[in-house]
């Protein structure tokens, strides 16, 4: 059987299986669908049956970049400033104040034991140590339509549920790109630019991406075309933002914001990147998995402290930010259990920082990634239900 | 005008990021990627406006951005977005499948495989003996011996006649338009593309009969191999579409991404087992089409044309970027005689077989307008040619240069002569008030 067939076979039967499969599962045991495109992508890499080539992955980059930019897209569409109004600062002080305890703890956790477990010298363990924080921090959103469906989204735990992930992608998102700022390949320039330089291009390629696309696009008549438009707009800033090797998720997030608060129709523009949302999903699973390579013995900690070590500070940061607030009694001890959960956003993450080639312990950080979205986006849906029956 | 101002300055953005990158894997193709759509778009746009297909602004805009004028997506870019083209063709002969109702074929067929055979006998016997008298001056032909000239003559002439279907659904898809003209030009036009396939395959057999062609790398082709490129892609185009009506009747979800794979895994599978990719893909469509439930079919014929419109302002973008102004500035006391010949065969070929045909339903508009959905040429026409000079190694890329040429005349002025014809056949409907088309509210406030 040649290559192409057995893709067709294995991506058809794959395809059908997944669905069928976790459509009822979905429906009957409150499961999220989606990691078992990871482990699709995984069986069909050059790890297992090969199917799917090392040059096929890469030839593919440019898809994946532009899933990575689409997933940051969708995110910032999410911070209207109309519907962040009417959003009490207190939801937002919780919601930030945990993701930035997530991103301490399991930092330093992690930079203790790759710097003094002798895996990597100090600068490369700060990094990596970075890395795996702020892939930390990011919760998944994708439990939230499946619970709605079953429980409804009224009520104040569900209210800041959703902020405090919202927040969480923002500051992992940012924190990420920041990141990528600090730790930049030299350019050519005379004068190499600062971090705080690099951040700027990198809000500016998106801002200004923002700006002109509206100007650019004037009264848009029909979805098809906004549909379009909108494509080229996110290619061109994603590109930019990767030609000058920096994050298109920051880039990406920031386009999606200027355009969600700039105009008329909102819901309009939400829908339309929303329909292809989950295919594109699909897709960066699926060469995520195939991207995915075994990572050397030394690193197996590491990626275990790494999962241990990010429940325990979203169940802990989650319980302390609540109690300094005062609203513990209000949404139960193990609140933060609704938030361990990741998805889309960690896996853009991890495979953005797999993609840079100048990163230490790239694939470690990328292992951690998908393992972790691998045990825990299934189960989100039922941990938030349990959190908001039990609130 | 904003537009192009945006453009301007999104040009000159890519300018001054020049230096500050390393130019990571992909990302020069991904801003010529972006650059391509928004230029496209905005042509488009301004195309329509002035009542010009919009597909012609998509080309006119490749032309612009591509290697032959401003080469902001130079000829390593337009290799990288090939993918893009071939997924478009894909789904063009997909949707143009599903655009073949039996009942219609049946009631039809007979009339439509008039009017092709006269129209292509015409076409084909009109740009040889074009060639044959202007043998002088093509540089493929000069100094030849007789054979050598009806040979490559005919060569030309059997890739000449070729249309191109994703003009005419890309139109189609436009304008909305429904009604004689646009079922007859589509049925000649699908059912062309296998009929030239064959013709092709044939012509090139008899070629290297009588010029057996030097350092050619490609295999004589048996009958045997022609008869299962054209059988194989019914038959594997069948299976595949029998495979879409079970997914349709007993899966129905995620059509976007489930009509983007069938597009991609059918061009795959075709070009695996050496069978007529579009032959293949047109059948899957019909299949579907006529063995779905309707509600099912149309679901995913939606889920198509949404996947098809961001690819569609891609396919001629980089179809227009491909178009070589230098050579087609060289040519033209050649090419524009020769593209006079071909529209005036294509009209006396297609009179003719309505005459034969008797058809006597729409009668004068379709003598009066079918032809004009017959003159495009794009992304078949392309591929045939590279056949070709694959074939010829020597004298294919004078082959193919003169054929690009022809190919940029029709694919300019086709379009425009297509829309044209709907119009006044009346085949178009009405444009909807504003707030009916979506019930889009203006991006910008207003």
């Amino acid at each position: 059987m040649t290559a192409p067939f057995a893709l067709f076979i294995a991506v058809g039967a794959g395809y059908l299986a997944a669905h069928v499969a976790f459509d009822w599962l979905g429906r009957r045991f409150l499961v999220v669908s989606g990691a078992e495109y990871l482990v699709l992508g995984i069986l069909l890499g050059p790890q297992v049956s090969g199917i799917l080539g090392a040059s096929v992955v890469t030839r593919l980059d440019p898809v994946l970049t532009l899933a990575i930019a689409w997933i940051g897209l969708t995110v910032g569409t999410q911070f209207e400033l109309s519907r962040l109004v009417i959003t009490p600062a207190r939801d937002f002080r919780i919601g930030f104040s945990s993701s930035v305890l997530t991103f301490v703890v399991v930092a330093a956790l992690e930079f203790a034991a790759i710097r003094f477990g002798g895996i990597a010298p100090q600068f490369d363990a700060i990094v990596i140590a970075s890395g795996l924080g702020v892939v930390a921090v990011s919760s998944s959103d994708a439990g939230f339509s499946l619970v709605t469906s079953v429980v409804g989204s009224a009520g104040r735990v569900f209210a800041q549920l959703r902020a405090s992930t919202m927040l969480s992608s923002l500051v992992a998102i940012t924190l990420f790109a920041l990141l990528l700022c600090w730790v930049h390949v030299p350019t050519p320039l005379d004068r190499p630019l600062t971090t705080t330089e690099w951040a700027v291009v990198s809000i500016a390629i998106g801002a200004l991406g923002g700006m002109l696309f509206h100007v650019f696009l004037g009264e848009t008549p029909e979805r098809d075309r906004l549909f379009v438009a909108l494509v080229g707009g996110i290619v061109i800033v994603s590109g930019a933002a990767t030609y000058m090797d920096l994050s298109p998720l920051l880039s990406s997030f920031c386009f999606g914001l200027v355009l969600v608060n700039t105009t008329s129709s909102p819901q309009e523009l939400v829908a339309s990147l929303t329909r292809v949302a989950r295919p594109f999903y699909f897709v960066l699973l699926m060469f995520a998995g195939a991207a995915w390579q075994p990572i050397p013995s030394i690193w197996i900690l590491p990626v275990a402290l790494f999962l241990a070590a990010r429940i325990a500070a979203i169940l802990g940061g989650a319980r302390l930010v609540a109690r300094a607030n005062g609203t513990l009694q209000e949404f139960g001890e193990n609140w933060g259990l609704a938030l361990i959960g990741q998805g889309r956003v960690a896996l853009a993450l991890g495979l953005s920082y797999l993609r840079q080639g100048h990163m230490p312990g790239r694939d470690a950080v990328f292992t951690a990634a998908i393992v972790s979205v691998l045990l825990t986006e299934f189960l989100s849906a039922r941990a938030i239900r349990a959190v908001l029956v039990r609130s | 005008m904003r537009r192009i101002v945006v453009l301007a300055l999104l040009i000159g953005g890519m300018h001054l990021i020049g230096p500050l990158g390393s130019g990571a894997y992909g990302s020069r193709a991904l801003l010529a990627f972006g650059l391509l759509i928004l230029g496209a778009y905005a042509a488009g746009e301004l195309a329509d406006a002035m009542h010009v297909p919009k597909l012609v602004g998509y080309i006119v805009a490749g032309v612009a951005l591509g290697p032959s004028a401003m080469n902001f997506v130079n000829t390593s870019a337009v290799s990288d977005l090939q993918p893009v083209s071939s997924l478009a063709i894909a789904l063009i002969a997909f949707l143009a499948g599903a655009e073949l109702r039996w009942s219609e074929l049946r009631e039809r067929g007979g009339v439509i495989a008039k009017i092709l055979t006269a129209e292509l006998l015409v076409t084909l016997v009109a740009v040889t003996l074009f060639l044959i008298a202007l043998r002088d001056h093509v540089s493929f032909l000069r100094g030849n011996g007789t054979v050598e000239v009806i040979a490559f003559s005919l060569v030309f002439a059997s890739i000449a006649i070729v249309h191109s279907p994703a003009v005419t659904i890309a139109m189609l898809n436009e304008t909305r338009a429904n009604g004689p003209v646009s079922r007859t030009s589509l049925g000649v036009v699908l059912i062309s593309d296998v009929v030239v396939v064959l013709l092709l395959t044939g012509v090139l057999a008899l070629a290297r009969i009588l010029v057996p062609p030097h350092g050619a790398d490609v295999p004589a082709l048996g009958l045997g191999a022609v008869a299962w490129e054209v059988g194989g892609a019914v038959l594997v185009g069948a299976v595949l579409g029998v495979l879409v009506t079970v997914y349709l009747k007993f899966v129905r979800r995620e059509l976007f991404l489930f009509a983007i794979m069938i597009a991609f895994f059918g061009g795959q599978l075709s070009g695996m087992l050496h069978i007529e990719p579009l032959l293949t893909l047109i059948t899957a469509g019909f299949v579907t089409e006529n063995f779905s439930a309707e509600e099912h079919g149309n679901a995913l014929e939606e889920a198509m044309s949404r996947a098809a419109a961001p690819v569609f302002v891609v396919f001629f973008a980089l179809a227009g970027a491909q178009i070589a102004v230098a050579e087609l500035a060289a040519l033209w006391p050649l090419v524009l005689p020769l593209a006079v010949v071909r529209g005036g065969a294509i009209w006396g070929g297609s009179r003719l077989g309505l005459r034969w045909g008797k058809v006597t339903e729409s009668a004068h508009e379709l003598r009066r307008d079918l032809w004009t959905a017959l003159i495009p040429q794009a992304g078949v026409a392309i591929g045939l040619a590279a056949v070709v000079a694959q074939t010829y190694p020597n004298r294919g890329g004078q082959i193919r240069a003169l054929f690009l040429a022809l190919v940029a005349v029709n694919q300019a002025v086709g379009p425009v002569l297509f829309r044209r014809a709907l119009d006044r056949s009346g085949e178009i409907p009405p444009a909807r008030p504003a707030a009916e088309v979506d019930a889009v509210a203006p991006l910008v406030p207003t």
